[in-house]
């Protein structure tokens, strides 16, 4: 190995350039991914109480081999598993007595005196040391990351990183005034990465610009179903909401409505503003391309400088009917001609950069694991389709190991065209449920998914 | 890969088969493809766009089509109905439902034509005079017929239990309507076998010429815009989940009428009493096994939920830990015929189930999804994961009053079992305010009894809250002149 990479701490692997920790020869980066998480699951093993009690349940006295850590993974399910009761009635001590058997930290301690919001007590916790990040799936139920000051270091290094590999700017180095297409802050994990670092990316918070300057309360992320429900009983004031959250539901509630014509404007100001300058915009593919073609019907011709960063996401959800070369569009659009991208979900520090060849690479402080449909570990060798599991070993003071929700096709031969090593996905990445989905069957069996299409169906919505 | 099954499009009275040429493979349940003619080519043959032409069907008596069904009702016996059997056997591959209670429900199928029954069905839905003739008002009103005229209907069949396909059948009958099942691709053969025997029995009678059975791919925009016009469809009843009629709404326009029979939710309730004696504790678990374990939880009428009148106190919540263990106890003792041990585990439940059970601060589970088992909330909540309860899991939710669980009623509460019966009269019209369309006792003690109990109705009661043959035929008024001149008091 080039580098010095300690098994004890894998927080120092994300201090090492990217490129070098892309070109580990395999078989040594395994043995210390090995050597790592045999380590650290031994320590969590009876400093976390969630990961006590699985491995307890499942009988897993030590991580012999990287297999051995499938059955300890958590469900991505355990970031949630506190009923929606005490979150709607805003019961804070046993939420953070929940939250507190996921992290080595001791929450207990925290002071929960006055608090009245989510967002109070995510607040609270951060003045603790601890960066809770959120995320909601398709339940719309909030997921809490027990992330905290400890991981910041190896986590902003990881980040900078992952931008700086599929970008090709280092942001250590090169300031670019950056455009983000979202609230400028909040609880949400992506919100809050961005938070964290974009400003110190961007070279300053006057070089940071965000669509809306406000923040997007966890409280309406939570409370949005039972808000809805009351709402159509007429109710919402028995609630007993803080009034000034039930005003910033409306100012929101308003801001999605007119999103499009925002963007616009706010875009249309940048393209003035910043012409001839190099600048980095980060937006969902599906944002970028409504900007683009919005833009190119309205005659706006931006013209940024050269080695400016298009920075996309999130697939094409919500513009289901775009071309096929809506690529070319951005890119012609934007005369930026490269769409940088990387892959990464809420559990995971790490996140994975999309190299020329079209492929998402693992740094080596994750560790991919790609079940079958019975969630036994498939082969890591050759290419293999299945749900994807990670052990993050950035994660120091809160179990990492996770069974994500996503089907991705994996390639184990590391020997990518674009010379980077490690494993690496397609970039068809998909739900999970999505895979599962499969024909039309029907059954007079009420769910709320079935339920819900069925409103909207009736509503004309579907 | 299974052999490619060959499912024809009935076409009032026509058979029709794939062939080169004519022929599409789609995607059943449990890898049983099956192979039918296209039927992008058979769009007239599914509909009737002249609605002259069902003259015949309106000028057949009641009796007529009653004694037809009747007849035909008579051939349909597993034993020696070779179009069952093949339907009977792909409805087990698909794997819905356990063998013993799959026999049972196709057992079942004759009785639903036994002819008192059809003749209360369309006596009390509609009335058997206005499905014959034009009935005359009373008294000055003489002059005024109303008359009940059959329409064009296409029903969007739930495959989960094979009855669908002959009440679908039946309805459509008694209604004088011409009919076109759309199949759904987890049962493509139960109709498909109803009406081959339909056929044989007399291709050329009214009701089978006017019978089409097709199955295509939910959300085929090209079948869905061909078929549903106004100039082709009058009325069309939607079953169950929205995957398959999700792209129908974009078609619909004012003239077709559509009767949704969407997915439901069914629960229990169980009042405190029931923790007063051991024997009131078994009789509550064997009524809780019955009505969540029939039909091994397939159908909207299970149970899911099980409210509890209940402090959360260690004490109390160990009651309930015991009446859930009677429960599953006593689901091993169902007969086969109500009730089996599910064939494979339901992973995405155990997931869930796994998940609850590392926070015991807040649920207490216990079984699986093989042989069946409980989750207790400890709070006063459902768990997130209710819409998945299946396989003879069922959530036991604590609340101090059942006035509590209003808040979790609406149009989806289609059946409430309760116990003890003297909740009855102090809930019945509360309940009824907030939305559940069915209140069924679960006393007695005996599986079967129960069971029959809960489905011991006259003909013609509501489905769903709502009477399906009343609203799918067409009300038509004759108005005569008056027999005699109507006095007009009217100012000079």
């Amino acid at each position: 190995m080039a580098i010095s990479l300690l098994a004890e701490n894998p927080a120092g692997w994300a201090q090492h350039s990217f490129d070098e920790l892309l070109r580990l020869p395999r078989e040594e980066r395994e043995a210390l991914q090995l050597a790592a998480l045999k380590l650290r699951f031994a320590r969590m093993r009876e400093k976390v109480p969630a990961l006590q009690t699985l491995a307890a349940k499942q009988g897993v006295e030590s991580i012999e081999k990287i297999s051995d850590v499938l059955p300890v993974c958590f469900d991505h399910r355990v970031l949630k598993n506190y009923p929606l009761s005490i979150l709607e009635n805003r019961d804070f001590k046993r939420l953070t007595s929940w939250l507190n058997k996921l992290t080595m930290h001791d929450l207990l301690k925290v002071d929960l005196e006055g608090l009245s919001t989510i967002d109070g007590w995510l607040d609270r916790l951060t003045d603790y040391g601890m960066l809770i990040g959120t995320s909601s799936g398709t339940t719309g139920k909030l997921s809490f990351v027990p992330r905290s000051r400890d991981e910041l270091s190896s986590w902003r290094a990881s980040y900078l990183a992952v931008n700086y590999a599929s970008s090709g700017v280092d942001s250590e180095k090169v300031k670019l005034p950056m455009f983000s297409a979202v609230y400028r802050g909040g609880h949400q994990m992506m919100l809050k990465i961005q938070s964290l670092f974009a400003a110190d990316m961007a070279g300053g918070e006057e070089h940071w610009h965000t669509l809306y300057s406000g923040t997007m309360p966890a409280d309406l992320m939570a409370l949005s179903g039972k808000l809805q429900a009351a709402e159509e009983r007429g109710e919402i004031e028995q609630l007993g909401l803080d009034p000034a959250l039930l005003e910033q539901r409306t100012l929101i509630l308003e801001q999605g409505r007119r999103k499009e014509a925002d963007m616009e404007a706010w875009f249309g100001k940048l393209v003035e503003e910043f012409r001839g300058h190099r600048v980095k915009i980060g937006a969902p593919f599906a944002e970028l391309y409504r900007l683009a073609k919005a833009g190119t019907e309205k005659g706006l011709k931006p013209s940024f400088a050269e080695g400016s960063v298009l920075m996309g996401g999130g697939g094409m959800k919500g513009y289901k009917d775009a071309p096929d070369n809506w690529e070319e569009i951005i890119t012609d659009f934007f005369g930026i001609p490269k769409i940088s991208n990387m892959y990464g979900f809420s559990e995971c520090i790490g996140h994975m950069p999309m190299c020329d060849h079209g492929f998402f690479h693992f740094f080596p402080y994750a560790i991919p694991l790609v079940l079958d449909a019975d969630a036994t570990e498939l082969p890591r060798e050759g290419v293999q389709t299945g749900r994807l599991a990670v052990v993050d070993l950035l994660a120091e003071t809160y179990w990492g190991g996770f069974i994500s929700g996503d089907e991705v096709t994996m390639h184990w031969d590391e020997q990518c065209p674009c010379g980077w090593g490690g494993p690496r996905i397609e970039k068809n990445v998909r739900r999970y449920s999505e895979a599962e989905g499969g024909d039309d069957k029907i059954t007079c069996a009420g769910s709320a998914q079935a339920y819900n299409e069925f409103m909207d169906f009736v509503a004309g919505e579907a | 890969m299974n052999d490619t099954l060959n499912v024809p499009i009935i076409s009032r009275g026509r058979v029709i088969m794939p062939s080169a040429g004519d022929s599409v493979v789609f995607k059943g349940r449990g890898g049983a493809d099956f192979c039918s003619p296209d039927p992008h080519k058979h769009i007239h043959d599914l509909v009737l766009g002249d609605t002259a032409k069902l003259a015949d069907l309106h000028q057949t008596s009641m009796a007529n089509i009653i004694d037809f069904l009747v007849e035909f009702g008579k051939r349909l016996r597993l034993d020696d109905n070779p179009w069952l059997q093949q339907s009977f056997e792909l409805a087990l591959q698909a794997g819905g439902l356990a063998e013993p209670i799959l026999r049972g429900v196709y057992d079942n199928l004759p009785h639903m034509f036994d002819p008192n029954m059809l003749t209360g069905l369309a006596d009390k839905t509609i009335g058997l005079p206005y499905l014959d003739g034009w009935v005359p008002g009373e008294g000055k009103y003489a002059n005024v017929r109303i008359r009940a005229i059959g329409t064009r209907q296409l029903h969007i069949t739930a495959g989960n239990v094979p009855v669908v396909a002959g009440l679908t059948i039946i309805r459509a009958a008694l209604t004088k309507s011409d009919v076109l099942i759309k199949a759904p691709s987890n049962d493509p053969l139960t109709s498909n076998a109803l009406a081959r025997t339909m056929i044989e029995l007399d291709a050329n009678h009214p009701v089978t010429k006017h019978l089409a059975v097709a199955y295509w791919k939910g959300g085929d925009e090209t079948m869905d815009s061909q078929i549903i016009r106004t100039t082709r469809i009058d009325k069309i009843t939607a079953w169950g989940g929205m995957s398959s009629v999700k792209h129908i709404q974009k078609f619909l326009s004012p003239g077709n009428d559509l009767t949704a029979l969407n997915p439901k939710y069914s629960m229990s309730m169980i009042g405190r009493e029931t923790f007063e004696s051991e024997e009131a504790m078994d009789e509550a678990a064997i009524g809780l096994a019955t009505i969540s374990g029939f039909f091994n939880q397939t159908a909207c009428a299970n149970t899911r939920i099980v409210y509890v009148e209940s402090a959360t106190d260690e004490e109390s919540l160990d009651k309930i830990v015991a009446l859930g263990r009677k429960m599953v106890a006593a689901y091993a003792k169902l007969p086969a015929v109500l009730s089996t041990s599910a064939a494979a585990p339901n992973k995405e439940l155990e997931a869930e189930m796994e998940t609850a059970s590392m926070e015991d601060d807040f649920f207490h589970v216990e079984g699986d999804t093989i042989n069946g088992g409980f989750v207790l909330s400890k709070f006063p909540d459902r768990v997130d994961f209710y819409d998945k309860l299946d396989n003879r899991v069922v959530n036991f939710v604590p609340v101090a009053s059942l006035q509590d669980v209003v808040k979790w009623c609406n149009d989806t509460t289609q059946t409430v079992g309760i116990y003890p019966e003297t909740l009855r009269a102090q809930w019945l019209d509360t309940f009824a305010l907030a939305g559940v369309q069915r209140l069924v006792p679960l006393r007695g003690g005996d599986p079967l009894q129960i069971y029959s109990d809960m489905h011991h109705m006259p003909p013609g009661v509501p489905h769903d809250g709502i009477e399906p043959m009343r609203r799918s035929v067409r009300w038509v008024i004759d108005m005569g002149p008056p027999q005699h001149a109507a006095s007009l008091h009217m100012a000079a």
